[in-house]
């Protein structure tokens, strides 16, 4: 009985259940179990999607007071910021618009050569449309939570993209929610073109954590320049050739390595987000890859049959 | 019945004052404010709070499960909250005896190591997994919570702490 309270019933004497430290020892053998489930073999992922659709109520109920409050600053917008945002918008569409009437006539042209050339035909892109719900609240990796899942269509892996480059891609789905993995965590590799020169390399997000895209693996004598734009460069069977990734920020050449530190900062907006797009994953329209011939093993001479 | 010096009689829980005030912490949990390492764990801070309090009723096993749905949250490893709340819930059952004897400030500082130890707890899995360290102002949060410990404790009690006979004058 807890001390210093009235309880209307007697505690159990005798029927303690079992001791604390054998529900300790229970329970941390589950969680390390999970743990390792998880993080090596990737069973955990129908567990996962169970809880989340579980914790879906909960969830909608915690995000209501910061959806109220998006509404309410969005409704007492002055009419001078509506006129800035509607002005930037022109000037932006205007800009546009000449690339956008080059863009018809240059897919045009494209297809044709490519037809002359008997190249393959360029791949198709789908997008649909997605709300950001909220940033994952772990510290040690770089996530947001999306508002479409399983039920919308969303297939894992896919690329997510907001007005101004790549965001991420899809690494978990749920039945009701995905996950996206944004281009600056650790773990998250992406392929990348250099504009300016053509070269091919991986961007990967910063190690130390600090929000931006590093070029590892790029020797010291590269040919790299500070405001580098960083595109998709589609080898990867993912994300579509040219999307935006990023500009290139800071580059260390040191002496002691044989390796440049290249430092990127994403184009797309990694923190507060609100709508992005996310893309079919290319890998569908990909025609599979040629079965290896396996070379005849040379016949050793005097050797058994 | 022992009896601590100068101390009200409590009137006993009602579970479902007990679970409202952890699915109310899960919420506070579950608020998108983004990646704040020093922010104070609040569901961890109830479910101590019970298991000091009412440990019959909530146990390591909510913990875990409790834990268990913060994963899944969070996106974090599956089982890194659960371990973090069963090794906090633990502690908070070894100490539950002990810990009423004292008044409400010293309790704070007597829950701090724990807090302290679940974060470290969290620390040393992601450490392990290969994920980026934080930021020093993760040590923040044990803090936070141990001294909002008073607070909480005031709160949860409050329903206990009523008349338990209301008339006119006394109306709660």
């Amino acid at each position: 009985m807890p001390l210093g309270t009235l309880d209307r019933s007697p505690p159990p004497f005798f029927k303690q259940g079992p001791s604390a430290l054998s529900k300790l020892i229970l329970y941390s053998a589950m969680a390390l179990f999970l743990m390792v489930a998880d993080s090596r073999f990737h069973m955990a992922q129908p567990l996962r999607a169970v809880l989340a659709t579980a914790l879906y109520p909960v969830q909608w109920l915690a995000l209501q007071p910061v959806r109220a409050a998006r509404a309410v600053g969005d409704y007492f917008i002055t009419a001078q910021q509506a006129q800035t945002q509607s002005q930037n918008a022109a000037s932006k569409l205007a800009a546009q618009a000449a690339r956008a009437g080059q863009v018809e006539q240059l897919s045009l042209e494209n297809n044709r050569l490519r037809t002359l050339l008997d190249l393959r035909e360029q791949l198709k892109v789908e997008g649909m449309a997605a709300e950001v719900l909220y940033d994952a609240a772990d510290p040690y990796t770089r996530k947001v939570i999306i508002s479409k899942g399983m039920s919308s269509g969303i297939a894992l892996g896919s690329p997510v993209i907001d007005e101004s480059g790549v965001l991420g891609q899809v690494t978990l789905v749920h039945p009701l929610v995905s996950e996206v993995t944004l281009i600056i965590d650790r773990d998250l590799a992406i392929p990348v073109l250099n504009v300016r020169t053509g070269v091919r390399s991986l961007a990967f997000g910063d190690a130390t954590g600090g929000g931006g895209l590093e070029l590892r693996f790029m020797g010291s004598n590269t040919d790299v320049l500070q405001g580098d734009l960083l595109t998709t460069s589609g080898v990867d069977g993912v994300y579509p050739p040219g999307l935006p990734v990023a500009r290139i920020d800071r580059i260390e050449r040191r002496a002691e390595s044989a390796f440049a530190r290249i430092h990127c900062i994403p184009l797309a907006l990694v923190s507060g987000v609100r709508h992005v797009v996310v893309l079919k994953p290319l890998s569908s329209q990909i025609p599979p890859r040629p079965a290896e011939t396996v070379p005849a093993l040379p016949v050793k001479k005097g050797g058994k049959p | 019945m022992i009896m601590r010096g100068g101390q009200q009689l409590l009137l006993p829980a009602s579970p479902v004052f007990i679970w409202s005030s952890l699915l109310a912490a899960l919420l506070l949990e579950m608020l998108p404010i983004g990646r704040t390492p020093w922010m104070p764990d609040f569901l961890a801070m109830v479910l101590v709070f019970w298991n000091v309090h009412q440990p019959l009723r909530i146990g390591i096993g909510l913990a875990f499960m409790f834990g268990l749905g913060v994963d899944v949250h969070q996106t974090a490893l599956l089982g890194q909250h659960a371990l973090s709340y069963t090794t906090l819930s633990f502690f908070a059952t070894m100490i539950h005896r002990r810990l009423l004897w004292f008044p409400v400030p010293s309790q704070a500082v007597q829950v701090l190591p724990l807090f302290f130890a679940a974060h470290l707890v969290e620390l040393t899995i992601r450490l392990i997994n290969g994920d980026v360290f934080p930021g020093w102002s993760f040590l923040l949060a044990p803090i936070f919570e141990a001294l909002l410990w008073p607070v909480v404790s005031v709160i949860l009690l409050v329903p206990q702490r009523r008349a338990p006979d209301p008339d006119e004058n006394r109306p709660l």
